[in-house]
């Protein structure tokens, strides 16, 4: 097992607990914290795939801003384990039920996947550098980055529509 | 691309012609220039003409069943601009970005009716439905369109999510790994699980965004919600142009493996029509009221879903058209009235005989009746179902349920010619509203009467090309 295999199977594992674990936290900053232990993790996935820029790009918006949000949003709302709404145990029940399948689904799809012809490509891989993403983006896909623009600018309209005092 | 691009450049003119002028007329005037040149642009895309040419790498395909789909959006655009662009003065100070925000949903919807690239789908939807969420909580003082607002919100990115995970599952089931819509499909006739997930998380997305059952919930509280005029745009434009791309997309992409699908389909439309028209039956508001109509509607446009002949292709170009217009319609009449509910319909026709008349045929041809063009819209898709052969007993249910419909419009019909009440408008309609009302109910007619001259042509368009 070579150094790239430990550090895959660590990573793995370090995404997949931390990720639990945001979900069982019943403290919201504790699930908040664990979240950004999961987008760490996915960065260095990004980074053993040879994808330096959408490592950093993830660490800086994800864990980053993003995060940081959240956290504000927290405090501001004063979210604690006793302001917690108590949920219905019916309500409980159909969510598992519901979760489940589509769990079970996703397993099945995944299971049979017919994947090994697209295995990674660890170390060898140059797509993910900046100079070919930027090759990639300006040019087989400048339609959608262009017009991504309009969605921007929409959403820039909207937050001053939405924000403005009248 | 000429409708793509001009709506894009007069989104943000639109912008602009706030900080220029404060004069609202103005600044309604130079929407509707902007709406009459986008049908124009998008008429001469069809004819050949281009702005640009320009190399758009497989990412967008312009056939004529999306340029109609366009045509049918801008023109009805057109129309509720200028029937109840008064009524959107009334809703907050923005006037000149509510335009905008219009604007970037017509560039959204026509991405969506064009789109060749499942990327493009992804953004196209994005677009209408962000400015929609805005126009949905317009009403900043009104706690109802909050709620609506936040609620469309937070279930409209839900399902964006779903939709992305979908999108990330066809992506790496396809062949080659590619985007590309027509690419997705493998020549092997044993689908993947992979596939099949995706396309049915690809279903459920899109069922969402036009509101079919099971995933109907948000509709009645956001469409009662929101700004009336705005519920006009969302409940027939934005609708019927994602459904466009809805069966573009299931017939290009999985066309070919229909028969893998097709039954869910099936359970979604049945479900639509039957929770759709029976609730509501039991609506005491017409707003409300309409807000279930159309998802009883939708029920009826996926059936164009569920064949996807070339009968049901023209079908949902015609089923567009003559919703919209009746939609339109009944939703300006609806914006005047002092009280929304039921009652406040009675006895209109002696206060108001035109607009009660005019109600009357809009009501008629949501319901299908003979001589208006909602019923050859609800004819070419029955017969669409009955064609292929399969699900006759979901044709049978869906003229059960037709039936069923003529019950609750026909309520608004009787408040207003055969009970006594105080309803009325709000203040006396003009009489340019008036005359956009009977061209309206006259273009209903006209497609009721002449659905065969129109059709031809359009069979001949979507063929030819």
């Amino acid at each position: 097992m070579g150094i790239t295999q430990v550090l895959f199977w660590f990573l793995s594992i370090m995404a997949i607990l931390s990720a639990i674990l945001v979900v069982i936290s019943k403290n919201p900053v504790h699930s908040v914290l664990w979240l950004i232990v999961v987008f760490v993790a996915i960065s260095g996935h990004y980074i053993l795939l040879n994808a330096q820029f959408l490592a950093i790009v993830n660490l800086i918006v994800y864990a980053g801003a993003i995060m940081v949000l959240f956290l504000f949003v927290f405090m501001l709302m004063n979210l604690n384990s006793e302001t917690e709404p108590q949920k219905n145990r019916w309500l409980k029940i159909a969510g598992v039920i519901a979760g489940g399948a589509l769990l079970l689904v996703m397993v099945a799809a995944l299971k049979r996947a017919d994947l090994k012809t697209q295995v990674a490509q660890m170390n060898t891989g140059d797509i993910g550098l900046i100079h070919n993403l930027g090759m990639a983006l300006f040019h087989d896909y400048v339609i959608p980055f262009e017009i991504s623009s309009v969605l921007f600018l929409s959403a820039m309209v909207g937050v001053v529509v939405i924000g403005k005092k009248d | 691309m000429n409708a793509i691009i001009l709506s894009a450049v007069w989104g943000i003119i639109m912008m602009f012609s706030g900080i220029v002028t404060k004069s609202k007329t103005a600044i309604r005037n130079t929407a509707i220039i902007g709406l009459a040149l986008l049908l124009i642009g998008n008429y001469a895309d069809m004819m050949g003409y281009h702005l640009v040419t320009m190399e758009v790498h497989k990412m967008l395909y312009f056939d004529t069943f999306g340029l109609l789909g366009n045509s049918i959006a801008f023109a009805s655009t057109l129309l509720l601009v200028l029937l109840s662009g008064r009524d959107m003065e009334k809703v907050g100070h923005n006037l000149a970005e509510y335009f905008a925000l219009i604007f970037f949903v017509l560039c959204g919807i026509s991405l969506v009716t064009t789109f060749n690239s499942l990327l493009m789908l992804f953004l196209g939807i994005e677009i209408i439905s962000i400015p929609l969420y805005i126009l949905t909580g317009s009403d900043k003082k009104n706690l109802k369109s909050n709620e609506a607002a936040l609620k469309y919100f937070l279930m409209g990115s839900f399902s964006t999510g779903l939709m992305l995970l979908g999108i990330a599952f066809l992506y790496g089931a396809s062949p080659m790994g590619s985007f590309a819509v027509d690419e997705l499909w493998t020549a092997k006739p044993q689908v993947s699980p992979l596939m099949l997930s995706g396309i049915l998380l690809l279903l459920i997305s899109m069922s969402f965004k036009v509101s079919a059952a099971p995933f109907h919930f948000w509709t009645p509280d956001v469409y009662d919600g929101a700004p009336t005029v705005f519920t006009s745009f969302m409940a027939t434009i934005v609708k019927v142009s994602i459904f466009v791309g809805f069966i573009r997309l299931f017939d290009e992409g999985f066309g070919q493996g229909a028969a893998q699908w097709q039954i869910f389909v099936a359970i979604i439309t049945a479900a639509t029509l039957f929770i759709g028209n029976i609730t509501a039956v039991f609506q005491q508001s017409v707003k409300r009221m309409l807000a279930y109509s159309s998802i009883a509607q939708a029920g009826f446009m996926l059936l164009g879903l569920l064949s996807l002949t070339g009968i049901a292709k023209q079908g949902i170009i015609l089923y567009a058209a003559a919703y919209s217009l009746a939609t339109i319609g009944i939703f300006a009449i609806l914006l005047r009235m002092k009280d929304y509910t039921f009652e406040g319909f009675n006895g209109l026709a002696k206060r108001q005989p035109l607009l009660a008349a005019t109600c009357t045929i809009f009501l008629l041809s949501l319901a299908g009746i003979p001589l208006t063009g909602g019923f050859f819209a609800k004819y070419y898709m029955l017969m669409s179902v009955v064609s292929t052969g399969k699900f006759m007993w979901l044709a049978i249910f869906a003229v059960l349920c037709a039936a069923v419909s003529a019950y609750y419009y026909f309520r608004v019909i009787q408040a207003m010619y055969f009970k006594d009440g105080e309803g009325g408008t709000e203040v006396e309609p003009s009489a340019g509203f008036k005359g956009l009302l009977v061209l309206l109910a006259a273009l209903i007619l006209v497609l009721g009467v002449f659905p065969q001259t129109l059709l031809h042509q359009l069979t001949e368009m979507i063929y030819t090309w």
